[in-house]
């Protein structure tokens, strides 16, 4: 798709991005603490916003015009937003190592954690006490996982047709069993499709509206 | 042991790079990968692992990091461990490695109207994942007029209030220990 695409303004290709903002001066330190923060503190939901809030408007790491086109970015690619951001926002301030250092810091004291509460289970997951806490957890998950639906579903469902998608979707893994890259390398083609860009009413409008330059 | 490790390593990684709208796109793969294809667990420990992870902190997919300790359980905890460590890394490296190289030419494209096509096209199929996800953590933990009854106001609180997610999960798994036990 991109060798399709149409350019950009003349004056984007030109030149290099046209945000002006002084190259602040962070150590990898500070960028190893923020994200360390980060993973510790995140939890799904808002987290976006979260870290907007935090390397734009409080720390001044990044201005908007940084931050926003590396959110478009991640927001297109695959993988959780938060972990993509920390590549990018790693990368935008020192380079390579810098990415990595945000990645690492991003995901190891959650592992830590995340290991530890995996072994607690295997050792007590079975008591009776544990299967009636899990009871009550793994229903508020559920409960969770159905709102990102309902969320997901707002910002997805723009005309009929996306619903059309979301159901084959869902079908092909419901009742065809098909493993996820499988599925959407399906569906894919037909919803880019579905959504390609179409010229502006440039032909279709003859009668009544207004002309169009 | 090797094997259980390319397993993870391979499964990982191409599900890393198809997580178009994160990381929860691809549970309904993980979940028949570790049932269904490799029998590293049973389907009620794999929902246990998932809502484990979601209460827990970190990035929503932890539960790759529970999955390659579970699948490599058998060989001992230090290699639980590495299991845990291969899944994450191959969860987390290749959609980063895509993120950083993909910013070089982003300039380029950023503004062409594909990027909105892409978008829109993207939104339905995660929506579809994710009706799916929830299907099968729901198949698994409804399986009572309590937890159902659970389930659907957990669903309301996350939809009509701000609740924070983890305090909600805390409540719900104390509420159940006091009336389930």
């Amino acid at each position: 798709m991109p060798g399709k695409a149409r350019h950009p303004d003349p004056e984007e290709v030109a030149g290099f991005s046209p945000s002006t903002s002084l190259r602040v001066k962070v150590s990898l330190l500070e960028i190893a603490g923020l994200f360390c923060f980060i993973g510790l503190t995140s939890f799904g939901g808002g987290i976006t916003a979260y870290i907007r809030r935090m390397v734009v408007t409080q720390k001044r790491w990044l201005t908007d015009d940084e931050f926003m086109p590396g959110l478009g970015l991640v927001q297109l690619l695959p993988g959780a937003n938060v972990v993509g951001l920390s590549v990018y926002i790693g990368n935008h301030l020192k380079g390579p190592i810098g990415s990595v250092v945000a990645l690492g810091s991003l995901l190891v004291p959650p592992f830590v954690s995340t290991c530890a509460l995996g072994f607690l289970y295997f050792h007590a997951g079975h008591t009776a006490d544990a299967h009636a806490v899990l009871a009550g957890v793994t229903a508020a998950a559920c409960g969770l996982m159905a709102s990102m639906v309902f969320e997901a579903g707002g910002e997805a469902i723009k005309g009929a047709f996306d619903v059309v998608l979301i159901l084959i979707t869902f079908a092909l893994v419901r009742f065809a069993h098909l493993h996820v890259p499988y599925v959407i390398l399906i569906v894919a083609p037909l919803a880019i499709w579905w959504h390609r860009p179409r010229p502006p009413k440039l032909k279709a409008p003859d009668t009544g509206d207004s002309t169009v330059s | 042991m090797n094997k259980t490790l390319l397993q993870l390593a391979g499964l990982f990684s191409s599900l890393s790079l198809s997580a178009f709208g994160g990381g929860k796109v691809v549970l309904p793969s993980m979940h028949q990968a570790s049932v269904g294809e490799y029998h590293w667990m049973t389907s009620q420990e794999f929902v246990d692992l998932f809502s484990i992870s979601m209460a827990a902190p970190g990035p929503s997919m932890m539960v790759v990091t529970l999955v390659g300790l579970k699948a490599c359980l058998p060989y001992g905890p230090a290699i639980a461990i590495l299991g845990a460590l291969v899944a994450t890394l191959a969860m987390f490296v290749p959609s980063s490695i895509l993120v950083y190289f993909a910013g070089n030419w982003w300039d380029h494209w950023k503004e062409s109207p594909w990027r909105h096509s892409v978008m829109n096209a993207i939104l339905p199929i995660s929506t579809g994942l994710i009706l799916a996800a929830t299907w099968i953590i729901a198949k698994t933990s409804i399986h009572s007029v309590p937890t159902a009854i659970m389930g659907i106001v957990a669903l309301a609180l996350m939809l009509f209030t701000k609740i924070n997610p983890v305090l909600m999960m805390g409540m719900a798994g104390l509420i159940s220990w006091v009336f389930l036990r």
